[in-house]
């Protein structure tokens, strides 16, 4: 009786080609999912930056106009479409010190792609990759006010609204936020 | 070997992706207690501030139920379940009225602190054309009144009390059509009792007329002591304080303030006409209208009387900044 044992060339051949075919299909995959999370990344980070850019704007509303010594401390110092300044006397001296953070600026820079908050004269960067920003305010009827806002028109604001597109680099939509913020300060 | 890698890596991966959705869920998760923290931080600031009993300075405030300086009450606040509430003195002039308010919110392991400037506001009164010391009876209303809040950009409330919106909203449904209120009219708000006794004493101190100045003229400061009646027709402007109940049988025309500690009773065939607020005391009943009543917004009426005398005012919210 004659055996055969091992594998025929054929065999060998179209077993090698099955594996290559699954391997080649796992690599994909891995490359497809290396790509997802690359890019969950990118758009988590880019959606928290946004949040924290609206969350830091909100506070930073919340507490203009502070003047626990009733000097006259308007809130709203600048107001237009690409940036406004804030002031408040967070240590009740009776003044705003341009140097410090009872003074506050943001500012769009859409050249630059760059949404930057300026605390006293210090710049800080909150978030790049900006495609959209821009800042709206409304009088006490909700009323858009033409901007920049003309100083004897600014005790009329009431409210301001920042509306806040980012798109990083391997992104195809942007992340988008819009938050209208009150000022408490009453006029 | 290859497939082994691959399905390493495919672990890897997966196990990234897991940590980056824990991240995410973490950071909302903590993003929605600091909302939770800073809306409550805002409602008890609201609560508290809306508690604060009207008036002049916030001296007695500051120095608490006692009275006295210094000690441990002092600018002691109510304020509702889980959060904390006390005042002290702001810093600088003590002109104009205010004082700093500390709030302090805690919803589970999560705290948030905020400090408010509290002061008077602008307008004198209540901001409602009705100033009551305690929510009005049903059926106060037999004869006919008209409330109308004016001025359609910032209009009075038809009235204020110290009782829930709710309670005054049904009361003046439950008056049904002899309670006209015009469309620009407010509606009914919460607000604290108006400081009537004190105001009496600042009325008594300052330069003031009788009964007899209610005649058509300029803006005059006047106290009756007791209750007063009007028989026949009579004009007035300015303050008019009655130190009891207030009764037109005939016709009074007023504008600005009229203060009542007993309330206003005006018979059928009376009848009342305010151009500006009614403030009444506690009485029972402290409004009974059977002839006619009107009540209209008259801002600068009632700055007429402010100018005579300085009148109580509600707290409010200046400014805030939150502390940490």
């Amino acid at each position: 009786m004659t055996g055969r044992r091992g594998l025929a060339l054929a065999e060998l051949l179209v077993g090698m080609a099955l594996g290559l075919a699954v391997l080649a299909g796992l690599t994909a995959a891995v490359g497809v999912a290396g790509r997802m999370l690359v890019a969950a990344s990118v758009r988590a980070e880019s959606e928290d930056t946004a949040q924290l850019a609206m969350e830091a704007l909100l506070l930073d509303v919340r507490r203009a106009g502070y003047d626990p010594t009733a000097g006259g401390v308007a809130a709203l110092v600048e107001a237009h479409d690409d940036g406004l300044a804030l002031a408040a006397d967070l240590d009740g001296n009776g003044s705003v010190a341009v140097d410090s953070d009872e003074s506050i600026a943001w500012r769009c820079a859409l050249a630059s792609r760059r949404l930057s908050r300026l605390v006293g004269r210090q710049s800080l960067p909150l978030a790049e990759g900006v495609v959209g920003c821009a800042f709206r305010y409304l009088d006490g009827d909700a009323l858009p006010l033409a901007a920049p806002v003309a100083p004897l028109d600014l005790p009329r604001v009431r409210a301001l609204e920042l509306t806040l597109r980012l798109l990083p680099s391997g992104l195809s939509h942007p992340s988008s936020r819009t938050l209208r913020a009150a000022l408490r300060a009453a006029p | 070997m290859a497939a082994l890698a691959t399905l390493a890596f495919s672990a890897a991966l997966a196990a990234a992706l897991a940590d980056l959705a824990r991240i995410e869920l973490r950071l909302t998760s903590q993003r929605r207690q600091a909302t939770r923290l800073l809306a409550a931080l805002d409602g008890c600031l609201a609560d508290a501030v809306a508690d604060l009993p009207a008036g002049w300075e916030f001296t007695p405030l500051l120095h608490g139920p006692d009275a006295i300086p210094g000690t441990a009450d002092d600018g002691a606040l109510p304020a509702p379940a889980g959060c904390a509430a006390r005042a002290r003195a702001a810093p600088g002039a003590t002109v104009p009225a205010r004082a700093v308010v500390r709030v302090d919110a805690r919803i589970g392991a999560g705290r948030r602190t905020l400090d408010a400037v509290v002061r008077r506001t602008a307008e004198a009164g209540a901001g409602a054309l009705l100033w009551l010391s305690e929510a009005p009876e049903g059926g106060a209303i037999t004869g006919a009144a008209m409330l109308d809040g004016g001025d359609a950009a910032a209009p009075a409330a038809s009235l204020a009390a110290p009782a829930d919106p709710e309670a005054l909203d049904a009361w003046v449904v439950g008056e049904g059509p002899a309670l006209a209120i015009a469309p620009s009219t407010a509606p009914p708000l919460s607000a604290p009792v108006p400081p009537l006794a004190e105001l009496g004493i600042r009325v008594l101190a300052a330069p003031h007329a009788g009964p007899a100045a209610l005649m058509p003229g300029g803006a005059t400061l006047i106290h009756v002591a007791g209750d007063l009646s009007v028989d026949d027709a009579r004009r007035g402007a300015g303050l008019l304080f009655v130190d009891g109940a207030l009764e037109v049988r005939g016709l009074l025309e007023f504008a600005g303030v009229i203060v009542a500690t007993g309330g206003v009773r005006v018979p059928a065939g009376g009848s009342l006409a305010v151009d500006g607020a009614l403030w009444l005391g506690a009485a029972s009943p402290a409004l009974r209208i059977e002839g006619g009543l009107a009540v209209r917004r008259a801002a600068d009426a009632v700055a007429a009387a402010d100018a005579l005398l300085p009148l109580p005012r509600r707290a409010t919210v200046a400014s805030a900044r939150d502390v940490g």
